[in-house]
């Protein structure tokens, strides 16, 4: 009753016509970044930081987790209609879904794969209204080494899963929080890394480095030949699924949902790997499994219903715990950051309202995009039109204003350009980005519960082994490091996984 | 060369590629750079840890990867990557820096302007009427959307004349 009732209090606070209107904006933001097949969720997110600089706290989150899982619904348009997946999460939806558009019935797998995304999102948001006061009264009896310990074992987790070589994903998460610590210490108060510049004394500023790193270096790898083909209007009989239809996707997003939740909850895992297990899922368990491959219905309905459930998901963690379980969640979370609110246990006792509303708009903002979804078809393949010249200038207009605007200088456009470089480089020696975005959002609290943690036991490390749930979670992330030894395996889609 | 030809697996090329060794090099250096500021900052105060024990552990693993990502590729050097658009890139990034080194001076308007007419027009061919008024929405509509609509603004021109004109 009592969580009902702040739920009540949250659809009070976000449905105010400025935050229906970001909610709005967000959804169809993000479905334009899903579309698009040259920017991806990550860089997409931290280049709309900006637009919601001035806005209160509650309206900026509602409108960029707003962006966030729109960009899960606007990959799956060109994967049916195009078989160009915008995101990697719907590659595999292209086999069933453009099948089906070559058959005439794109409308009915953009439907169900709307309202399975509507259905998956939804379940998971309710697991988070549910996991929400529990996990977090939990998070409340965490102390310092606790934090320090728990960060640990989610760092560890995506050191683990990301790219081939778990070398270079420590490489990429030791860069990320070497340059998190450029600026002054946050307990002593000394300046570090910053080479005698006053301007680096804030640090370097985060939307910046993740666009450069992420947006402007994906930019500068395009080769000639990688532009996407040119795009036919969908052969559409009819938006409308049958009613068969509609049958046989039911089980189907059962299974992605469950599918979907389950792995959207551990830190590492990507969309792609649930909608790929939902896609064998549905091998498996299907009884039309012989159809999957010739255009039918649940190679839509499980992948996108996984896709959905797990990026809503991947929010549970973020809100109870404080821990980004994905790099796209990790800017979600410096974008928290920066408005003044830490995503963990205290947000919840802190910014009670807040916390509520945000969450009350990720109902609202599964239902617009329901609702903007299949009318606005012809939109989002007209945008697809626009030639790639045209494209590129404009992303990289929103890139500059993107950078500049943090703090109105043009320093912070040189530290884009120097990190789309560096960028640049990692992936052409192969070195995946995620670890690296996350250690830069985790760096400094880190580090500040690892000094606190040690002013506590006055320069003692084993109070991380001595109290029993921190010493449980740095075995539990000692395991994980170690697992290559073990010879445990990790989904093979991980490694070809461009969001990684 | 003898531990190649021990352990080396068929069909891997033989040799470890030079961007391959700038990197680790590159990364070693840091790690190694940052182990000696790190000490310098104090790793341990009267109070408990310093502000460069953090980093120094940092710059610990660092080096310590470089070493093993050196070994491993020694072992066996991996595929190198396709290589990268020179001609983008360079034009990217000297039209980026160029661009933000006058933004200030000419202001938002008329050096994204040229920015946007430089991309759309001598980069990307298009025709006349289109990258004029791509380039106008982007620079002169984007400079009074961003000033009026979200309340955030972008700079003005240093110049008192093309101030006056509103630039």
């Amino acid at each position: 009753m009592d969580i009902f009732n702040e739920l009540m209090g949250g659809f009070a606070a976000a449905m105010t016509w400025q935050n229906l209107l970001f909610a709005f904006l967000g959804c169809l933001l993000g479905t334009i970044i899903g579309v698009l097949p040259g920017i991806g969720p990550v860089a997409g997110v931290a280049l709309l930081i900006p637009l919601t600089l001035n806005l209160d706290a509650t309206g900026a989150i509602i409108m960029l987790c707003a962006i966030f899982y729109g960009t899960a619904y606007g990959g799956t348009i060109t994967s049916v209609l195009l078989n160009t997946p915008g995101e990697a999460a719907s590659a595999i939806t292209t086999i069933d879904g453009y099948a089906m558009t070559k058959i005439g019935k794109a409308g009915a797998a953009l439907t169900i794969a709307a309202v399975g995304s509507f259905v998956g999102g939804t379940v998971a948001t309710l697991g988070l209204v549910a996991a929400a006061k529990p996990l977090g009264e939990l998070g409340l009896l965490v102390g310092p080494p606790e934090f320090f310990a728990l960060m640990v074992v989610g760092i560890s987790l995506l050191v683990a899963l990301a790219g081939k070589s778990m070398v270079k994903a420590v490489i990429s998460g030791a860069l990320g929080l070497l340059i998190a610590m450029v600026g002054i210490d946050p307990v002593a108060g000394a300046p570090r890394f910053t080479f005698g510049m006053d301007r680096l004394l804030d640090g370097v500023s985060f939307v910046a480095v993740i666009v450069g790193v992420f947006g402007l270096s994906e930019l500068l790898s395009y080769r000639k030949g990688d532009q996407p083909a040119a795009v036919h209007a969908p052969n559409f009989r009819s938006l409308l699924p049958t009613g068969k239809e509609w049958r046989r996707s039911a089980p189907a997003m059962a299974r992605g949902t469950g599918i979907g939740f389950g792995l959207g909850l551990i830190p590492g895992m990507t969309g792609s790997v649930s909608s790929l297990l939902a896609y064998g899922a549905e091998k498996k368990f299907s009884r039309h499994r012989n159809e999957l491959g010739k255009g039918a219905i649940e190679g839509v309905a499980g992948p996108e219903t996984a896709n959905n459930s797990h990026a809503n998901a991947a929010l549970i963690p973020l809100f109870t715990l404080g821990i980004p379980a994905s790099p796209t969640i990790a800017v979600l979370m410096g974008a928290f950051l920066q408005q003044g609110l830490t995503p963990g246990p205290t947000l919840f006792t802190e910014h009670s309202e807040i916390a509520w509303a945000i969450i009350a708009s990720l109902f609202i903002g599964n239902l617009l995009l329901l609702v903007l979804n299949v009318p606005l078809v012809g939109l989002w393949t007209s945008i697809l039109r626009v030639p790639s010249s045209i494209l590129t200038a404009l992303i990289l207009l929103f890139m500059v204003i993107g950078a500049y605007t943090i703090n109105f200088s043009v320093f912070d456009v040189f530290v884009m350009i120097g990190f789309g470089l560096l960028g640049l480089a990692l992936r052409h020696l192969d070195i995946p980005l995620a670890p690296m975005v996350l250690t830069l959002v985790l760096g400094p609290l880190m580090e500040r519960s690892l000094r606190e943690s040690l002013e506590i036991s006055q320069g003692d490390f084993s109070i991380f082994t001595s109290r029993p749930f921190s010493a449980v979670l740095i075995g539990l992330g000692l395991l994980i490091v170690f697992s290559p030894l073990l010879k445990l395996r990790k989904p093979k889609a991980l490694n070809e996984d461009p969001e990684t | 060369m003898t531990t190649e030809s021990v352990t080396a697996k068929p069909a891997s090329p033989a040799r470890v590629a030079p961007s391959v060794l700038a990197g680790i090099g590159a990364f070693a250096a840091v790690g190694v750079y940052v182990l000696v500021s790190s000490i310098e900052l104090g790793l341990w105060t009267s109070l408990g840890p310093g502000p460069g024990l953090f980093p120094f552990a940092m710059g610990a693993v660092l080096a310590a990867m470089s070493v093993v990502w050196l070994l491993q590729e020694l072992r066996r050097p991996s595929e190198t990557a396709e290589g990268v658009d020179r001609g983008l890139v360079i034009a990217v990034v000297v039209s980026l820096a160029i661009l933000a080194a006058v933004m200030d001076l000419l202001g938002f308007q008329l050096s994204m302007f040229l920015f946007l007419m430089y991309h759309l027009k001598l980069r990307g061919g298009r025709a006349w009427r289109s990258s004029l008024i791509t380039s106008l929405a982007g620079s002169v509509g984007a400079f009074y959307a961003f000033n009026f609509g979200l309340n955030v603004s972008l700079p003005v021109s240093a110049f008192p004349l093309l101030n006056t004109i509103g630039l």
